[in-house]
């Protein structure tokens, strides 16, 4: 009985102070460390919400005539409706599961558009440093009481492997996740050892590389941003949420001239599963894979989905075509 | 697993639960199993480790007991010495020794030395300082014939593996911990309000308090040269707090866990930082290891009966050694000869006087030897403290920006502060003189604070990697 009327108090004091943290301490703390949560309750009842990584932004070292937002170009389309983004860089379908989550069943937002990158599915993005500080931001996506989640954060109770770990987790997928090719290019590391473009020390080479270890994977049920994409699309049904995916443009053209048909092959096999699997499930998939040329990757030494003014445009218009019939 | 992790807070009230549901005598074999999964939660190989340790030292034990010459006891002992000190010589040591003694002589190439440092340094075993320690205290014990040999060697295993003491420790003697381990205990309350009162502030001083310090003293233990001399001497004082409350914290913790089990666990520290000379520093910090080398090393040596020229050896063999029990480094060596020298030059040449107006400028005297020997205890070579040392004492930089937290200065206050007033006792006892008005308003503070306001990077224990 005693520890009984103990706990009892002890339960009190708890919500208590976990109020008095609500209102005082969280919303600096969220600031600083989860952004997006303050951002999903500032644009929760908007029409439409564009839900990206840093593929949206313009580059930052270029002066373009128009340096605007893939998003903000959507909303051009379409002037009156609310047209809000959501970004964080580096974030994926792990993130935009636990970002969709947090809004509320009754708010007015019904229509998403969520960026859907190949390179994400991959082992070195699945298992990038970048991952700790998004797995510490998504602990505050979840909705517990404000006062667990601090507490969870400080003790670390998310995936927070280190960079040795994580490499190590990198590298047995290069050594050991088997290529549908014949040797040597049945594993990424073995295909990175094939002489092409001379030594190690040739920036193609370097390069090439990493368009082999950037999209040298197949994506299959098992992959861990297939199984986000289909929770997310599992809430969506439930919420009833019209979604667009929106698979982003990669540098075919360099692959190509770099690596060879074996590449683009098996990114376009990728994008084809992907297709394939979301399209069944009865939403929109726009496959923008081949929508740009080389020229409108702004990184030229790392394969990344960062687009000029140009390419921007070219994803805004795709994405507004398909997204004109779901909200007219 | 570590105490400020999630697992540990299901663990723990598990664990107290089932054993407390337990008929007696099925208890130890609980806390057997909760005690290897703990330490295998960490990795499953290192079980392994401890299991040799624990079955070299059951048996040897058993040799020394029943061997009916000294000859034959005293090679039961070395074998037990030659294996635990083995074991510390090749998880901690080796890499060191390859390092500085291999490799500038060119017996090993720098490829060799980086492949071997990289295996061993992965390799390196939590807390196997602590346990080795703890059974090696128990085979001397036997040998000296002051502890009779446990025949049951799970029992045994038990009192090696004890999980609240056993990767950082206190380090506990067979003929304190061994008996408790066996005791019928009666589920009481009060087990309930010991433990969780220094669990409770264990995990506020090491979350709220070191892991909120530990940014800002990386910080200025990294920018060594671009930092003020001001601020390098504030990083060595925060780093002295972070380690202590650090230490502290973990120490806390343990005992309070064992006390939820109805087990009491030695104290480990009892306010150092208001010592007014290096022997009484040493009487109040991590008292489970000086009281170890005091009985195990010091008193074997010839302890004080000795003449001076061996009594100033034998101390300063005892203050390196415990240097180097920390880590294989030279840092190490010299933390270990400057509390050594002090700690002579304090027998030999200070008066015994204890004038009241004599103690504020010993405490002074004693801390800055204390915080000087801090910076060779966290720098990564000797090198890097004498650098430290030089630019605190005469850098002209205008210094670095450091972002620090009033929270976690005040944190930083209010440990300090009830530290010097916990001075020969304990929060507990504290607490029990309190009305219940105060008893919860500290409850509630410390709740508050730790899932409020504890430091986001979540470091392992500082003494987790000895």
């Amino acid at each position: 009985m005693k520890i009984a009327k103990k706990l009892i108090l002890l339960l009190l004091i708890l919500l208590t102070l976990n109020w008095v943290y609500k209102q005082s301490e969280f919303i600096a703390f969220v600031d600083e460390h989860a952004d997006q949560y303050l951002q999903v309750d500032k644009i929760k009842n908007c029409d439409v919400i564009y839900i990206s990584a840093s593929s949206n932004f313009p580059p930052e070292n270029i002066k373009e005539t128009d340096p605007r937002k893939i998003s903000q170009f959507i909303s051009d389309y379409f002037p009156n409706i609310q047209f809000e983004a959501i970004n964080k860089p580096a974030s994926h379908a792990g993130v935009y599961k636990d970002l969709l989550q947090l809004f509320p069943e009754n708010s007015e937002a019904k229509t998403f558009v969520i960026t859907m990158n190949m390179r994400s599915f991959g082992p070195s993005w699945t298992n990038s440093d970048l991952e700790t500080a998004l797995n510490e931001s998504s602990v505050f996506y979840n909705k517990r009481p404000a006062l667990l989640n601090r507490l969870l954060i400080s003790l670390n109770a998310y995936d927070n492997r280190s960079t040795d770990e994580r490499n190590a987790t990198v590298q047995e997928h290069w050594n050991n996740d088997v290529l549908p090719f014949p040797p040597p290019k049945n594993t990424v590391n073995n295909w990175c050892a094939v002489e092409k473009w001379g030594d190690w020390k040739n920036l193609k080479r370097q390069l090439a590389d990493q368009f082999i270890k950037q999209y040298g994977f197949v994506i299959d049920n098992n992959n861990p941003r297939v199984k986000d994409f289909d929770t997310i699309c599992q809430l969506a049904k439930k919420r009833d949420y019209k979604l667009i995916f929106n698979i982003l443009a990669e540098n075919i053209e360099t692959a190509d001239s770099l690596v060879g048909k074996d590449i683009t092959n098996l990114m376009e096999q990728n994008v084809e599963w992907l297709v394939n699997r979301y399209s069944a499930k009865g939403f929109e998939v726009v496959n923008n894979l081949h929508a740009l040329k080389a020229s409108n990757f702004t990184n030229k030494d790392f394969p990344t989905e960062h687009y000029d003014e140009e390419g921007r445009k070219i994803i805004a218009k795709h994405i507004a075509s398909s997204l004109k019939p779901m909200i007219e | 697993m570590l105490f400020n992790s999630l697992p540990f807070l299901i663990f723990l009230p598990s664990v107290v639960a089932v054993y407390f549901l337990l008929p007696q005598r099925w208890r130890w074999m609980l806390l057997l199993a909760a005690s290897y999964f703990f330490y295998g939660y960490w990795k499953v190989e290192y079980l392994g480790l401890i299991l040799f340790s624990t079955t070299v030292d059951f048996f040897t034990a058993q040799y020394i007991a029943t061997a009916n010459d000294q000859i034959k006891k005293k090679i039961g002992l070395s074998i037990s010495l030659v294996t635990n000190l083995g074991l510390l010589a090749l998880f901690k040591y080796s890499g060191w020794f390859m390092a500085d003694v291999l490799h500038p002589v060119s017996v090993i190439n720098e490829v060799q030395l980086e492949n071997f440092q990289s295996f061993w340094s992965f390799a390196l075993p939590v807390g196997i300082s602590f346990y080795t320690f703890q059974t090696l205290g128990y085979t001397i014990d036997v040998y000296y014939g002051r502890a009779v040999p446990e025949k049951n060697p799970f029992k045994f295993a038990l009192f090696v593996s004890f999980f609240p003491q056993l990767v950082a420790g206190p380090i506990e003697r067979f003929s304190h911990l061994y008996k408790q381990l066996f005791t019928e205990q009666q589920f009481r309350y009060a087990f309930l309000q010991q433990g969780g009162r220094l669990i409770l502030y264990g995990l506020f001083i090491k979350m709220c308090v070191a892991d909120n310090i530990s940014p800002m003293v990386d910080q200025i233990f990294e920018q060594q040269n671009e930092a003020s001399s001001l601020q390098l001497v504030l990083g060595t004082v925060l780093f002295g707090v972070q380690i202590y409350s650090d230490f502290h914290g973990y120490s806390l913790i343990a005992i309070g866990t064992a006390r939820l089990l109805g087990i009491e666990l030695m104290d480990n520290f009892n306010a150092p930082y208001t010592a007014t000379s290096i022997r009484e520093f040493w009487s109040k910090w991590h008292i489970s290891l000086s009281t170890w080398f005091r009985d195990y090393l010091f008193i074997p040596l010839g302890g004080n009966r000795v003449s001076r020229v061996k009594l100033t050896t034998n101390i300063l063999i005892v203050f390196i050694v415990s240097g180097l029990w920390h880590g294989a480094n030279w840092t190490f060596v010299a933390w270990g000869a400057i509390h050594g020298f002090s700690y002579m030059m304090e027998r030999w040449f200070i008066s015994k006087d204890t004038a009241p107006w004599l103690q504020f400028p010993r405490w002074i005297a004693t801390m800055i030897i204390v915080f000087i020997a801090w910076i060779f205890f966290r720098s990564e070579s000797i090198e890097m403290a004498a650098n430290y040392l030089t630019n605190a004492v005469s850098s002209t930089s205008a210094g670095i920006t450091i972002e620090w937290s009033t929270i976690s200065l005040s944190f930083i206050g209010i440990f300090l502060l009830s530290d010097i007033h916990f001075k020969n006792r304990s929060i507990h006892s504290w607490l029990n003189e309190q009305s219940i008005l105060v008893r919860w308003s500290v409850y509630s503070f410390l709740i508050f604070s730790i899932t409020g306001f504890a430091g986001i990077t979540n470091h392992p224990f500082i003494y987790f990697q000895f």
